[in-house]
């Protein structure tokens, strides 16, 4: 193995937190990132700007919603209202309810399909966590095995690019031992 | 380095480089960031001039057209910009910080141990002090900083307070905004 691809499969493993896709493993570079023509950084660090310019990025992004979808954006791994270590909500007490909806429902995994645009899906996984389930390592294994991308986006929630629903019970059950498909709800396609 | 820089203010001139000069840097940059090689090339043409911008606190940007790719200050070494970075994320190793401490990155504070330690964060054991690193967030897929090293990964964790990295360049900063006219 040469050199440069060395380097390039250990950038690969480094960035094992985000999303990881296949395309990244045989990508081609320059990468090419997309910057916000508001604040000029990375899609994904426009939540950090005040909020005046903040308003302006969501403005930009909503009218270029297609734009963006063309051009291979992971819209999820970018909402700007991001749920996970929000201060805001936090304060307002959602976390606290979900955490609780958590202890009283447990074991049991809800699978759903959720729309993306006009013609794509994510795939929604809640409940893994009450297993005991490392959600990092199977978010990394969803990725790898659905050759697509996949990150943990809430405290016991993996979404998953596309709609991989039907593999993914399977892909759990035989995962994880303590996991059934008496456990797996498919709750269908479900608005976010 | 570049919280209060100045295209106006700040830059002192401007020197094509000779090509003796231009083989040296070339040589110091493969020998900092050698899994750049195959791509070097297509960065900086041969033919292409490189200038280098000489600007106040003794830092030297390099510039090939009308991008700046490299700079340095004093005897540091030679640092890519945070757009060539993300276009090439290997060619530094990556340090990642916790959420927390995203929004003291991008204003321009060093990074403090903690933010290197907790869950969110992943600390490279496999950096050496002053070597310049990548700086990653967690969550987040592109960096947001280039960093120098202050301390080991050893020492980071074990004391596990102070500065653990010297913010250099970030995103929004400076040079994320000097804009080159050719
Ligand atoms: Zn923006």
């Amino acid at each position: 193995m040469s050199e440069e691809t060395e380097s390039q499969l250990d950038n690969v493993q480094d960035n094992e937190d985000d999303l990881i896709t296949t395309e990244e493993k045989s990508v081609s570079y320059p990468l090419k990132v997309i910057y916000c023509p508001e604040c000029s950084l990375p899609l994904e660090y426009c939540e950090f700007m005040p909020e005046a310019v903040l308003a302006k990025c969501r403005e930009w992004r909503e009218k270029n919603l297609d734009v963006l979808e063309q051009e291979g954006v992971e819209m999820s791994s970018l909402t700007l209202d991001e749920p996970s270590g929000d201060k805001k909500r936090q304060k307002r007490g959602g976390r606290g309810n979900l955490k609780a909806k958590q202890k009283k429902e447990p074991e049991v995994v809800r699978i759903a399909k959720i729309p993306r645009g006009k013609r794509k899906f994510m795939t929604r996984v809640q409940g893994l966590a009450t297993f005991d389930v490392n959600l990092k390592k199977a978010s990394k294994l969803f990725a790898q095995k659905f050759s697509c991308g996949s990150s943990v986006s809430a405290a016991d929630e993996i979404l998953i690019q596309g709609d991989v629903t039907d593999d993914l019970i399977i892909l759990i059950v035989d995962t994880w031992n303590e996991i059934d498909e008496d456990h797996i709800e498919d709750l269908g396609e479900v608005k976010r | 380095m570049f919280r209060k820089f100045d295209e106006s203010e700040n830059i002192s001139s401007t020197n094509q480089l000779k090509s003796s000069v231009q083989r040296q840097i070339r040589n110091t940059i493969l020998e900092q960031m050698p899994s750049i090689e195959p791509y070097l090339g297509d960065l900086w043409h041969k033919k292409e001039n490189a200038k280098v911008i000489k600007c106040h606190d003794h830092i030297e940007i390099l510039t090939v057209g009308t991008e700046p790719l490299f700079f340095k200050q004093r005897d540091s070494p030679w640092y890519p910009t945070l757009k060539l970075l993300h276009k090439y994320p290997f060619i530094l190793p990556k340090q990642q910080v916790d959420r927390g401490a995203i929004k003291f990155v991008l204003s321009g504070a060093n990074i403090m141990c903690p933010g290197l330690t907790s869950p969110g964060a992943d600390l490279n054991m496999e950096t050496e002090v002053n070597k310049a690193v990548a700086v990653h967030a967690e969550g987040k897929i592109n960096s947001l900083a280039i960093g120098l090293m202050k301390m080991s990964p050893q020492k980071i964790s074990e004391v596990n307070k102070g500065i653990g990295i010297d913010t250099i360049h970030y995103l929004n900063d400076g040079l994320w905004h000097l804009k080159i006219v050719k």
